[in-house]
């Protein structure tokens, strides 16, 4: 019942072998057209567990029985006859299909359906009849639907669709044989699908029928979700369990990646001392243990953070959790002018902010989702978790790890509100939505999280990072470096800059010109306590946060000559020209403040440009987020000040 | 009138109209809310929030309670 079933084609005109032909993956969003592109590609394309995932247009080429083959995987579309915003994710593949059916190359559509949502699937397979594209159907989530009780007659389907349909379930042996069969067969009769009446929903029930060995089986998914709803849906439990799952999330970052993280340090010391101690002194060691060891390696040690967080909000997408966070929040997120939708960008930029703003596409009102990405590079993503964990090691570090973790949750609760309030006034003078699109939002069922898929998660988000450290990272810490080391305009006077103590090394330091630039800001600056390393810090993190903890590194471990301390202990003993202590808490809170607001990430403005159309809009997200991230600084420095802190 | 944001948790009743303008009204059947479906609210979000439903497809929907306010439900007028 279950196996291939085809309907006989009407002749057409064969498939040139030597031509690429398309494959496009078309269905409603949640459908598990990622996992089946996964399969037939094996590429990692993201698979989640909440509508509309894909934003963007996947492909890949591939051999199907012999077929040269370019598998596209489509974002989710509900319908292909109503309106839709051209810069939605449905817009997207609207525009795809559309080329698609004016090209001249050999193409067909498989439409991807859920087998236990059959009759939302199928009236939008009519609507791909209509379009009088060569179409096959691909009926996948059968296991699932098996666990429900029941099983799908894909004869039955295909005789009344008339159209080929192949039943499977994306994790049953020998399904990619299969898969790259049935769609071989299908490229290669491409037949034009029948535009004849149906009625769906007595299609579906009459092929969907009860499976009779069902007894006895493990608690049916739906009886499961409902139960785990009940708790985490609960009128007055939800929003504390929401709190406390975001609290949990966030301190995670903290508490259960710094051991490792001071670990990776240590290691990264003790290979500076090596270093030392078997080069000797001289411009290359210092080039390896200051420049290399002390920039890139520094950044390096916050891999776990990076990690323990990716993974952290993988599990919550792919368990369902996401779908009703937003049925959660949505009232609030209205109150400053968002959408419950907003809240799927908005807690993924708490990892990355350029993925997020490109996943905005599942916003369909033009005005929300504009204003959702004007505020995203508010949220803390984890570019900025290296800088407030040192800053926290530093300033902090005698404090019990509830009041550290707390700190860390009170700077990702900060991102939030700020991002808040800056919707409410982008709101009232920037961008007026001009029809909100209300929420409309499936709820999929519960799933448990495939470990395979979370830890692969894991793993391309620890590569990325330290590619990105090996690459971006290294090659600026060297230059930074380098900047630090060549004299720069009054060098002579850095006697009368440096501490007493100074040796000749750090002396060439406080000459150098990355600190004429330093100290050319500090005017400006030294209202928010920064002084002319931080202010290198922070030019230096103008395209890549990471860079600011990089450049410290550098800055400190010149500046701490053959000290093997970490990084945490140079920054808080730091001198100034006089020898007193250059920072204290004070200084702490107004980077912390300066970096919560601050868009130091080229990735993000280019994102915002390609997602706008626009360089006006990723101008302005610069300038409001710089203004922002200066007078926050200055103001909390001040008020720190005035109320005693040290 | 009873519409969807007043039926009571737990009832089910067919869905009779959606006086929505088009396109929003063709968003809300083409995601699965349309003429002569039953549905049964499941839960309604505190303090003015969505209504969670379930539908007789069995899919299952988060709905503005504006909208939900728009969408006429029950067998008589």
């Amino acid at each position: 019942m279950n196996e291939l079933t085809r309907v006989p084609p009407p002749p057409c005109e064969e498939v040139d072998d030597a031509e690429t032909a398309v494959v496009a993956l078309v269905g409603r969003p949640n459908v598990g057209k990622s996992s089946l592109y996964n399969l037939l590609t094996g590429a990692s394309a993201r698979v989640g567990n909440f509508p509309g995932i894909t934003v963007d247009v996947l492909e890949a080429e591939v051999e199907l029985d012999g077929l040269s083959t370019r598998i596209v995987d489509l974002p989710g579309v509900y319908s292909i006859e109503g309106q839709a915003d051209p810069h939605s994710d449905e817009g997207h593949s609207r525009r795809y299909l559309d080329s698609l059916k004016s090209s001249e190359t050999p193409h067909l559509i498989a439409q991807v359906l859920d087998c236990t949502q059959l009759a939302m699937g199928l009236r939008l397979t009519l609507e791909l009849r209509r379009r009088g594209v060569p179409l096959v159907v691909l009926a996948s989530q059968h296991d699932v639907l098996r666990a429900h009780g029941s099983e799908l007659d894909g004869k039955a389907l295909a005789d009344g669709l008339g159209v080929p349909v192949l039943v499977l379930s994306a994790r049953e042996p020998g399904v990619k044989q299969r898969l790259d069969t049935f769609l071989a067969d299908g490229l290669r009769a491409r037949a034009t699908p029948p535009d004849d009446a149906v009625d769906v929903e007595k299609l579906a029930a009459s092929v969907t029928v009860p499976l009779v060995e069902s007894a006895g089986r493990r608690l049916h998914p739906k009886r499961r979700t409902e139960r785990l709803d009940a708790l985490f849906l609960h009128p007055v439990l939800a929003p504390f369990l929401f709190v406390g799952l975001m609290v949990l999330l966030f301190a995670s970052v903290f508490l259960v990646a710094a051991p490792v993280t001071a670990g990776i340090d240590a290691v990264n010391r003790w290979l500076g001392a090596r270093c030392e101690l078997m080069l000797g002194p001289g411009l290359f060691t210092s080039l390896v243990v200051d420049g290399v060891l002390g920039g890139a390696g520094t950044v390096l040690s916050f891999l776990p953070q990076i990690v323990v967080l990716t993974i952290a909000m993988e599990l919550i997408e792919a368990s369902g959790y996401l779908a009703r966070g937003t049925f959660i929040v949505d009232r609030v997120l209205r109150v400053v002018g968002l959408e419950g939708r907003s809240f799927v960008p908005l807690l993924t930029a708490h990892a990355c902010a350029v993925p997020a703003i490109q996943s905005a596409r599942i916003i369909r009102d033009p005005g929300q989702r504009l204003r959702t990405i004007l505020v995203l590079p508010l949220m803390t993503c984890s570019a900025r978790i290296p800088t407030y964990g040192l800053l926290v090691a530093s300033f902090f570090g005698d404090r019990g790890a509830l009041f550290k973790g707390a700190l860390f949750v009170g700077l990702y609760a900060a991102g939030a509100v700020s991002g808040f309030i800056a919707s409410l006034v982008l709101g009232r003078t920037v961008k007026r939505a001009a029809h909100s699109m209300r929420l409309v939002l499936e709820m999929p069922a519960y799933r448990r999280p495939q470990p395979r898929v979370v830890l692969r998660v894991g793993f391309l988000a620890a590569t990325r990072f330290v590619r990105d450290v090996g690459s971006v990272i290294l090659i600026a810490s060297v230059v930074l470096w380098a900047l630090l080391t060549v004299p720069g305009p009054g060098h002579e006077q850095a006697r009368g800059l440096a501490p007493p103590d100074a040796s000749p090394r750090v002396l060439a330091m406080h000459g150098s010109v990355a600190a004429f630039v330093g100290r050319s800001l500090e005017p400006v600056m030294r209202p928010a306590g920064f002084d002319w390393r931080i202010n290198v810090g922070l030019i230096g993190s103008m395209g890549t946060r990471e860079l600011m903890v990089g450049t410290l590194g550098v800055i400190f471990g010149i500046e701490g000559d053959d000290d093997v301390a970490p990084l945490a202990d140079r920054l808080r003993d730091a001198k100034t020209a006089t020898g007193a202590r250059a920072y204290g808490v004070p200084t702490a809170l107004a980077l912390m403040a300066f970096f919560v607001l601050a868009c130091q990430c080229t990735s993000t403005v280019a994102a915002v440009r390609r997602e706008t159309r626009s360089w006006r809009w990723p101008v302005f997200v610069l300038g409001y987020t710089y203004l922002g991230a200066y007078v926050a600084a200055v103001l909390v420095f001040q008020l720190s000040r005035l109320v005693g802190l040290q | 009138m009873m519409t969807l944001a007043t039926l009571e948790v737990g009832t089910t009743a067919p869905v009779r109209a959606l006086r929505l303008p088009e396109r929003e009204a063709t968003w809300l059947r083409a995601v699965g809310l349309y003429e002569g479906i039953q549905v049964t609210p499941l839960r309604f979000a505190p303090l003015g929030g969505p209504v969670h439903l379930r539908t007789s497809t069995g899919a299952e929907l988060a709905i503005d309670l504006d909208l939900a306010r728009a969408v006429d439900v029950g067998g008589g007028p």
